[in-house]
């Protein structure tokens, strides 16, 4: 038996979120007013979210994995038990949230005039952190 | 001057800290607003920098 849980994120740029998770590889759909998730048995589930990345591109028993835009404008993570059981879990998700503040920062410090100094992976006992500098035109 | 920086540590969770140097003005308070964006503040604090690069450019007499 497969069911969802709800794991706030504190992502609420439905772009840097798509970008985020280009990077990671897969092509995530967009629906603004939000979409059916499907099961692994390729039932419409009646969860539903707004961005979404369809299981055929995770694993063959996934189910879909979704991001659903709350009232307040953030977006929650709708995930299966399996799905985190296999991976998807909230090391997954801190790696979506990692990459989404990344381009979202760079995105605004670009569109607010700093100038981009480097970017740099810093590596630690608990995992890679980016390092992004800027300086003030 | 010292150059105004602004460097962005992204931890493994996602969040993130920013570390504002250079500024000896109030300027940094709207740089801090830019690069927050809608991510809650966990902790805020100024740095020493803020306190000890004030111009001290006004001296007092002491009358003889």
């Amino acid at each position: 038996m497969s069911k969802y849980g709800v794991l706030e994120t504190n992502i609420t740029e439905e772009k840097y979120l798509v970008a985020a998770l280009k990077e990671m590889g897969y092509q995530a759909e967009v629906h603004a007013n939000g979409a059916a998730l499907y099961g692994y048995e390729g039932r419409e589930r009646p969860e539903t979210a707004n961005v979404i990345i369809r299981r055929g591109q995770l694993d063959s028993a996934s189910n879909d994995i979704g991001f659903a835009r709350t009232a307040d404008g953030r977006y929650v993570a709708r995930l299966s038990e399996y799905d985190q059981a296999i991976g998807f879990d909230q090391k997954w998700l801190n790696r979506v949230h990692q990459l989404y503040k990344e381009k979202q920062t760079i995105a605004v410090a670009r569109a607010k005039g700093y100038v981009f100094r480097g970017r740099e992976v810093i590596k630690t006992e608990q995992g890679e952190r980016i390092q992004l500098r800027f300086a003030i035109r | 001057m010292a150059q105004k920086t602004v460097t962005i540590v992204i931890d493994e969770k996602g969040d993130s800290e920013i570390d504002l140097d250079g500024f000896a003005d109030n300027s940094c308070g709207k740089v801090f607003e830019d690069f927050r964006g809608k991510d809650k503040v966990k902790t805020e604090r100024k740095k020493a920098a803020f306190y000890t690069s004030q111009p001290v450019d006004k001296r007092t007499s002491t009358g003889r």
